[in-house]
């Protein structure tokens, strides 16, 4: 009996220890405001980031919603994901439903930590995992630009997905193997094209995120970065973007920033399924020499 | 030989009945995915003669211009009347289609983007030089681009 009482006992410590070390590992750990360098925002680049990031494409509002401007990121828009619809929120800064309240700080902790205002682990449908590369400053003039644009009411809608709770816990738990918060910084032996062409699609534009194939923890395998996989959408195939001028793709680097700058307009008809239409839609509105370095960036690719 | 001819033309009789007893315009779905297909094809090589004249790569010629607005239009028509579109086509027995759901789902979008498409080339058939051929291009382009963006599938 005793000896049952002590198994028992050695159990139940052990239980609660592995709970408390999953609680501490599951935890956020938001940066610190000392963290943060001192910057004078620049609204202009902020703009240009934002289309370089894509974010209207999931901040968007809902379709369905009669008079609300498609041009502001108002939100509410469903996103599919095979874990469920999210529902982006609101970035115009209205005070009460986007976050006009919202510090640089908490701005930060968002996009480059994935932790909410309130100190929850967000879910990485929302790209942090590739937006942590940029430089924080850009991630300030991103925020400078949304504060620039005008307020909308519109309310965050919760996603529907199962256990939510639990899932940002586990993404806590995710993190320390899926998630890496180093930034990104420039090969000294490429050109500075090539350098801008690599931090726009492997920082803000978040290539890597449909490109990149993931393990069955859903951690990047970047032995095989940019080799296409199955679409995080659930159905179809992301295409490869390895060797696309070796393989007759594209004619050349030219032809690959055209096919970025015009899409279908221009008869590159591969680029409008699978939310590529609408991730061309934003890079045709980066300047022109953003385009080429970022087709420079991908033909190189091999 | 003649009563093989026969037997064939009544099978073939027979199976059109049976098709269309199923519900099929005018063949199975694997036929029809593979003429919109087929359909989609002839729209790229149209777009392709096009936007080569747009480049620059070859010279502007009104004829070919007029010739493959043609080509897409009577492509379309041509799928209308085979039924390429008909709910029954939503998957190939085995050949693979890349149609969303949306096309039947919502097939007031649908019909839209279509008259959409409709539109703009019958717009840049009726241009008369390349400045204007050149200014209708890209209403045809995004009619392909909205539609793809929509109703069809990553590869």
């Amino acid at each position: 009996m005793r000896r049952r009482a002590r198994a028992l006992a050695t159990i139940s410590v052990l239980a609660v220890a592995g709970l408390a070390l999953a609680w501490g590992m599951s935890t956020p750990h938001p940066l610190t405001a000392a963290e943060l360098p001192a910057h004078t925002p620049d609204v202009a680049n902020g703009k240009l980031l934002f289309n370089a990031a894509g974010c209207l494409s999931c901040h968007k509002p809902d379709a369905a919603l009669a008079g609300s401007d498609a041009s502001l990121p108002s939100g509410g828009s469903p996103f599919k994901t095979p874990l469920g619809t999210f529902y982006p929120p609101n970035l115009t800064p209205d005070p009460a439903t986007g976050i006009g309240s919202w510090t640089d700080l908490d701005f930060v902790n968002a996009v480059q930590r994935g932790i909410s205002p309130e100190g929850q682990n967000l879910i990485p449908a929302f790209p942090y995992t590739s937006y942590a590369r940029m430089k924080t400053s850009d991630v300030l003039d991103i925020k400078a630009y949304l504060d620039s644009l005008p307020p909308v009411v519109s309310a965050e809608k919760q996603a529907e997905i199962p256990l939510p709770w639990l899932i940002r816990r586990g993404v806590g738990l995710w993190k320390h193997i899926g998630f890496d918060t180093a930034q990104w910084t420039p090969d000294d032996k490429q050109t500075a094209d090539w350098n801008l062409g690599a931090y726009i699609a492997n920082g803000a534009g978040h290539c890597n995120e449909c490109h990149t194939p993931r393990n069955a923890l859903m951690v990047f395998d970047w032995n095989r970065q940019f080799a296409g996989g199955p679409h995080p959408g659930g159905e179809g195939k992301v295409p490869s973007l390895r060797d696309l001028v070796g393989r007759g793709k594209y004619s050349d680097a030219a032809d690959l920033a055209s096919a970025l700058q015009n899409g279908e307009m221009m008869g590159y008809e591969h680029l409008s399924s699978g939310g590529m239409g609408e991730v061309q839609t934003n890079l045709s509105k980066l300047p022109g020499n953003y385009v080429q370095a970022l087709a420079d960036y991908i033909a190189s690719l091999k | 030989m003649k009563k093989t001819i026969a037997a064939a033309v009544a099978l073939a009789i027979g199976a059109g009945i049976i098709g269309a007893g199923a519900g099929l315009a005018a063949g199975t779905a694997d036929e029809l995915i593979t003429a919109r297909q087929a359909e989609m094809k002839a729209n790229m090589a149209a777009m392709k003669a096009m936007v080569s004249m747009l480049k620059g790569e070859t010279p502007y010629d009104a004829a070919a211009v007029k010739a493959a607005a043609k080509s897409m239009a009577d492509a379309q028509a041509e799928g209308v009347a085979k039924g390429v579109w008909d709910a029954a086509t939503q998957t190939g027995a085995t050949v693979k289609t890349g149609a969303k759901p949306e096309i039947w789902s919502n097939a007031a979008g649908f019909d839209a983007a279509w008259k959409t498409f409709d539109t703009a080339v019958a717009a840049i058939a009726a241009t008369p030089d390349e400045a204007s051929f050149k200014a209708a291009f890209p209403a045809v382009g995004a009619a392909c681009k909205g539609c793809h963006e929509t109703f069809r599938a990553a590869e």
